[in-house]
């Protein structure tokens, strides 16, 4: 909801890592994740929390564990807010010179 | 999700700026769907989830498994639209409307059992990503998703 949330979260290298590892195998517990990071597992649930919030990381009980599952969603929306936007006239700058140089080559 | 095994549980989750009834229409009447989830009109009668294509069709038919509108929407998947997806074993997807403070909801979409499915979790994965900010910019704007 909140693209700063997005922004500051993904500002973080363990908290990038902790998305990559969540990208490969996703439904992970706390100390599954805890095991791959050279970190207290407080550390690690101040990281995810973060990522939490953001809306990055989705929390979902499975009988006593909670599991923890990458939501690429706000990803895709600033994406489609941020990249899309300065790509596409990216895209089209050099279309236009290609046609330029072809109309006077 | 290309180089990877796709994820057998994948779980989605966005907020729209709707009221929780307003996403319920959208996910469950043919009228919504059509504008955003691939152009599929999506019927849902006798215990039945229904889906057509633009040519009428049939896209998916699959069992209804919990249905408590505006909150919690459960049925099968399996992809009539491709023939290797048909043959597929059945997953299942779970829609869930949480309302939020200031006029947002919170939806959840939980695509799961894809043991059997891994051609289906594979196409899904972009799919659901589209279908989700297709509806989620409908509903703010009124307008379906260009591009």
């Amino acid at each position: 909801m909140d693209d700063d949330q997005v922004f500051k979260a993904l500002a973080d290298p363990t908290r990038r890592h902790l998305l990559d590892r969540l990208f490969e195998r996703d439904g992970r517990t706390l100390t599954e994740l805890e095991s791959e990071l050279e970190m207290t597992r407080f550390g690690v649930m101040k990281h995810l929390r973060i990522l939490e919030v953001a809306g990055l990381v989705v929390t979902r009980r499975q009988g006593r564990e909670k599991l923890h599952y990458l939501n690429p969603v706000p990803i895709r929306l600033i994406h489609d807010r941020w990249i899309d936007k300065y790509t596409e006239r990216r895209v089209s700058a050099l279309l236009d010179l290609k046609k330029e140089l072809e109309e006077t080559g | 999700m290309t180089t990877m095994t796709a994820q057998t549980t994948q779980v989605y989750q966005l907020f729209i700026r709707a009221t929780p009834e307003q996403v319920w229409d959208a996910i469950t009447k043919s009228e919504f769907t059509t504008r955003y989830f691939f152009a599929s009109k999506v019927e849902m009668s006798n215990g039945r989830r229904r889906a057509y294509g633009p040519d009428g069709e049939l896209w998916g038919d699959s069992a209804i498994l919990e249905e408590d509108p505006p909150r919690r929407l459960v049925h099968e998947w399996q992809g009539l639209y491709d023939p290797e997806l048909a043959e597929e074993e059945t997953s299942r997807v779970t829609w869930e409307i949480e309302p939020r403070e200031g006029g947002y909801c919170k939806l959840t979409l939980v695509h799961d059992q894809l043991e059997g499915a891994p051609k289906t979790a594979e196409s899904v994965a972009g799919g659901w990503m589209l279908v989700l900010s297709g509806l989620k910019t409908l509903l703010e704007t009124g307008e379906p998703l260009v591009g």
